[in-house]
């Protein structure tokens, strides 16, 4: 069993890791960290934007948002992936690429998630931290950069931190609009050997859970820097004990 | 709609004129008229409820009113005005809340420094060391690198009243700055706010403290039911008060 998956690593490591490439598009685990590390990196800003926008006084800003919200999350992921798929070459007459598809829906889906995460952690902090950064002359914006937010996203990052590991995960959705990606990847090995699905797709599962869980650790590297500052104690130097401040709440995830 | 006339050369740096602020049906403000001197410290009094902490927050436009208006410095605060000119007004009035809200990222000579680096553009070097000068005025110089977290109740509210100070506002507002304070540390603060009444800061504060009223104040204004019913100098309040209110509220305070 180990052989086998060694044997089936050996043979087509290089198919899993790039796709076809450079004969073929980028795919394998690189499309996968790419396209996961792109849906998170605009998919944060985004979620604050729209935290913002359910957050504003504004109903014109407020509704649309709102309706957004909670359409995206109450329909599959699936369903929006196949409707970005099939509906904006149709509306648009558009040739969209199935990784630029993957990557808006994912960005638009996981967006929503995470708005209504940094909402929260918003609204946890109070009236009163708003209230003293403008009585000191911030402006909204001033007071949610240097105030609010690396207040809330800080309480946030457990929750958060679910939600980037949610969506690496749902990368592999792409499968069904042919995104050439790890999973897509893993599939055609699976098509030509025939004999070994059990192997080939626990391997696929096994680098899964590398991905995420490296995610994992690096937010809590992160989590614990920020809360070892916080608390005025600095840098830890080697070889001192680490003393647990607070429960590490990612670290159960 | 004329423009504002100033006080400026009259001496007042805040008038209230016929203030009146509801929330629903409820009347919290009924028409508050008063002005406060340049230099002169107010204290303002009175039961829960009175709506002493919602006048006080209207100075600043923390709480928005229904009608009057409130000039300071001969600028109606409550006019319409950009966020920008909004901005600059409040950051020329220091606030102190009863629950400090220190920013509890910060350290506490970042707390301080912050809002001069962002709202002012001082540089952050300069802002550094004035904010550790300020800390130092506060007596929390050695605590400088501390967080809020790491502060007692009291060293909070010390820092918080070096924060508002690095704005260098010309009036400062306190609500109930000791009430959220164990009784031990209420002193301290107190004597930070009377030394900066000592150097001739203008202040509003609205507290239970009557020592402080008594030792501190020019005068005081007696809020009940949303109405200023009494303004007098301290000596005349505790000694005769002549609102049949204020005097069982101090007669209530005596027990």
């Amino acid at each position: 069993m180990i052989h086998d998956m060694i044997a089936i690593i050996d043979e087509y490591w290089l198919l899993l890791l790039i796709g076809q490439y450079p004969n073929g598009p980028l795919g394998g685990l690189a499309n996968t960290l790419i396209l996961s590390a792109l849906s998170i990196v605009i998919a944060f800003p985004f979620a604050i934007l729209l935290a913002f926008a359910r957050l504003s006084s504004y109903r014109a800003l407020r509704w649309p948002v709102t309706v957004l919200v909670y359409v995206t999350r109450g329909v599959p992921l699936l369903m929006l992936v196949l409707w970005s798929y099939f509906l904006v070459p149709l509306l648009t007459g558009a040739d969209v690429p199935s990784f630029l598809t993957m990557l808006a829906t994912l960005v638009v889906y996981q967006g929503a998630f995470l708005s209504e995460i940094i909402r929260a952690g918003i609204v946890a902090l109070g009236q009163g931290q708003m209230d003293a950064a403008r009585a000191l002359g911030h402006s909204w914006f001033g007071a949610m950069r240097y105030v609010i937010l690396p207040q809330a996203l800080y309480n946030m990052i457990p929750s958060m931190l679910s939600t980037f590991v949610a969506t690496i995960k749902d990368t592999t959705l792409g499968y069904v609009i042919n995104v050439p990606d790890l999973t897509f990847a893993a599939s055609q090995v699976n098509n030509q050997l025939l004999t070994q699905p059990f192997q080939v797709f626990l391997i696929l599962a096994l680098t899964y859970y590398v991905i995420c869980w490296s995610l994992t650790a690096l937010t809590n590297v992160v989590e614990r820097r920020i809360t070892r500052r916080r608390a005025g104690l600095g840098p830890r130097r080697r070889g001192e004990i680490a003393l647990p401040l607070t429960p590490k709440v990612t670290e159960q995830l | 709609m004329t423009a504002p006339v100033s006080n400026i050369g009259n001496d007042q740096t805040i008038r209230l004129a016929d203030v009146r602020k509801s929330y629903g049906d409820y009347d919290v403000l009924k028409g508050i008229d008063a002005t406060v001197a340049r230099g002169e410290v107010v204290v303002i009094c009175g039961p829960s409820g009175s709506g002493k902490s919602t006048l006080i927050r209207t100075v600043n436009r923390l709480e928005e009113i229904n009608s009057g208006s409130i000039f300071f410095e001969g600028q109606d605060v409550h006019a319409p005005m950009s966020g920008r000119d909004l901005n600059r007004l409040r950051s020329r009035i220091g606030f102190v809340f009863q629950s400090f809200n220190l920013f509890p990222h910060l350290s506490a000579v970042d707390n301080v420094a912050m809002s001069p680096i962002r709202v002012k553009g001082v540089p952050a070097a300069e802002a550094r060391e004035k904010a550790l000068k300020l800390l130092d005025r506060v007596g929390l110089r050695e605590k400088a690198e501390s967080y809020p977290a790491q502060l007692s109740g009291g060293q909070q509210q010390r820092v918080a009243i070096a924060r508002a100070l690095a704005m260098e506002p010309p009036v400062m507002l306190f609500d109930e700055p000791t009430s959220a304070l164990d009784p031990e540390m209420v002193g301290e603060v107190l004597s930070v706010m009377k030394s900066l009444a000592a150097e001739g800061m203008t202040m509003m504060c609205v507290t239970h403290e009557m020592g402080f009223a008594r030792d501190v104040a020019d005068r005081i204004w007696f809020i009940d039911g949303g109405q200023i019913i009494e303004t007098a100098t301290p000596e005349d309040f505790f000694k005769n008060p002549k609102h049949p209110r204020a005097q069982r509220f101090l007669a209530d305070l005596r027990h």
